[in-house]
């Protein structure tokens, strides 16, 4: 890890009962830089806080205001049992991280660390994810453009698919976005080099 | 109280880093000689020592909670053995006083920290470092978390700040080949060497520097120092040949502090162990724990551990490390930091010092950072 994770000044969310736990839970993220808010009802979608820890031994479905485990927050499920309904509940919902309850002060911050971590990681892949989806959707573009350029120039494919990458790159676009720009007329063959 | 009241001091006398628990043990008993001529047999020490084996920590843990009735326990040097010992003392509601500068990143309410974190030795060390020496330093350390913590906030410092590293090695406890390093530095040539071996790897680390020094002067202590952040006089004079003279090293204590409090205790010591003991930061820092201890044990007329600390946050004590007061939030003393040179008869000339420090142990302070703006991805 290259940088110091620092939660100064982040809003973190307790979903569990008021109880011993949420007191020594509500003080060590205090101590992390925190502002604390404590409750047992669904979250509102509208505010979310920057970290969510919900309780999974007693969490529902409606409790987190997502559906499935593309959780828009990191979030830490707080876990006394050991059931395995309740482990996958709280895997379904995305959580990164587990505190085992009764819960030691050092879990916590390692906890926070790891929800954060994964979250981000998470995001990046499904990013990425959209991004190549997209580009194998645009695909048949780049094929139509490839077999234009070969035709206008009399070459062979592969240098069609070379003539068609350079001027993506000298045009810092993808080559889907350049095919289609040359399919639609809106941009001239590339020159043959 | 009628009863008498025992403190558990748990030190390894051997082992790695042998020389810091027999300092810490001896600074430990001399506070007890002294509370005991005031006390009489109100209060007890109790002495157990685990040999520097981390799987003997726990017994020696479990016999003063359990079978001798301590409620606190003054000790531990290394992070690795004070974790071991933590659950069983959350366990039976104690408090351990951990007075060991160590690498942060801990605020548990069962343990009471009166050794400094990175915010009182680090970071002040490198905003001494960086602008006297440069910027492109070269780390070492000791393969455990000590070692591995310091120097990544150490690169992180030093990156942000503009610099680079020049190269970053480990060695085991208690190795003592450090001829690869020593090569790699004299090839690299850093602006300064941080130090964060333990033990007579850190000792055989200044012997060879020493040697490439007198080889090459670019690696003297004046031009390329080495700092440690917990070298002391304690440990100075297993370092032969007066190698380690004019390297650094920072601490919230030095013998060659000159307040009241000091002098009185150098003149104290002097009277028990000779003329020729020098205080050490160890001895000093677990002196320091058993005084603050058992004065917060009387004052408070109660051992229990809730007690004591809310004492604790609301009083301000003197001792010789300065004004001691605990944070209510991170359980952590507000330190001084001194940085200091070797002198020739194994001593600390003090070249820089700050005021108490209040303890950071999260580096939240440091820089408050937003959240980063989570995109929604659908």
């Amino acid at each position: 890890m290259k940088e110091t994770p620092n939660f100064s000044g982040w809003q973190a969310a307790i979903l569990h009962r008021e109880d011993g736990t949420t007191e020594r839970l509500e003080r060590q993220l205090k101590l992390l830089g925190f502002c604390v808010t404590q409750q047992w009802a669904a979250l509102e979608a509208t505010a979310l806080p920057d970290i969510i820890l919900v309780d999974a031994d007693q969490g529902w479905d409606d409790l987190l205001p997502w559906i499935g485990a593309e959780a828009p927050r990191p979030l830490v499920a707080l876990l006394g049992s050991e059931a395995p309904g309740r482990i996958a509940w709280a895997m379904g919902q995305g959580a990164g991280a587990i505190i085992a309850k009764p819960m030691a002060a050092s879990a916590v911050y390692p906890a926070l660390v790891m929800a954060l971590g994964v979250h981000t990681e998470r995001n990046a892949v499904r990013e990425k994810l959209l991004h190549l989806e997209e580009r194998v959707r645009l695909r048949p573009l780049v094929h139509a453009a490839v077999q234009q350029i070969m035709a206008a120039h009399r070459i062979d494919e592969t240098r069609a698919y070379d003539l068609l990458r350079t001027c993506s790159m000298r045009r810092r676009l993808s080559m889907e976005q350049v095919a289609a720009s040359i399919l639609g007329g809106a941009e001239p063959l590339p020159e043959a080099i | 109280m009628g009863t008498t009241t025992k403190i558990g001091i748990l030190y390894s006398t051997t082992g790695a880093y042998g020389a810091m628990g027999r300092d810490g043990r001896d600074g430990a008993e001399f506070a007890m000689a002294e509370l005991q001529a005031d006390w009489g047999n109100r209060i007890e020490p109790v002495f157990v020592d685990p040999h520097g084996n981390i799987s003997d920590y726990l017994d020696c843990a479990r016999h003063l909670l359990r079978d001798a009735g301590c409620r606190h326990i003054v000790g531990t040097i290394t992070s690795l053995a004070r974790k071991e010992v933590l659950p069983l003392v959350e366990k039976h509601d104690g408090l351990l006083w951990y007075m060991c500068p160590y690498e942060g990143f801990e605020a548990n309410e069962n343990v009471i920290y009166t050794g400094a974190c990175p915010n009182q030795h680090l970071i002040p060390l490198l905003d001494y470092l960086l602008p006297r020496y440069g910027k492109r330093p070269y780390l070492v350390g000791a393969n455990y978390v000590w070692g591995w913590e310091m120097n990544r906030l150490a690169r992180e410092l030093v990156v942000d700040a503009g610099g680079e590293i020049l190269g970053e090695r480990y060695l085991p406890l208690e190795e003592t080949a450090v001829d690869r390093i020593i090569a790699e530095i004299e090839q690299r040539r850093p602006s300064f060497v941080l130090n964060n071996l333990i033990g007579p790897s850190s000792y055989a680390f200044l012997r060879a520097m020493k040697q490439l020094s007198l080889r090459d002067e670019k690696f003297t202590a004046e031009n390329c120092p080495i700092v440690s952040c917990d070298l002391t006089e304690c440990e100075l004079g297993e370092i032969e040949d007066g190698s380690a003279i004019g390297q650094l090293s920072t601490a919230t204590y030095f013998d060659s502090l000159n307040s009241a409090e000091n002098q009185d205790l150098r003149r104290r010591v002097t009277e028990r162990y000779g003329a020729g003991r020098r205080i050490s930061n160890v001895f000093a820092s677990a002196y320091t724990a058993v005084k603050l201890c058992a004065g917060a044990i009387q004052a408070c007329g109660t051992d229990d551990p809730q007690a004591i600390r809310r004492y604790l946050s609301a009083t301000s004590t003197s001792t010789v490390l300065g004004p001691l007061r605990i944070d209510p939030d991170t359980h952590h003393a507000a330190l001084p930091f001194h940085l200091g040179r070797i002198t020739a008869d194994n001593g600390f000339e003090i070249i820089a010092s700050q005021a108490a420090i209040t303890a950071d142990p999260y580096l939240t302070g440091r820089r408050s950072r937003m959240p980063p703006q989570l995109r929604v991805v659908s």
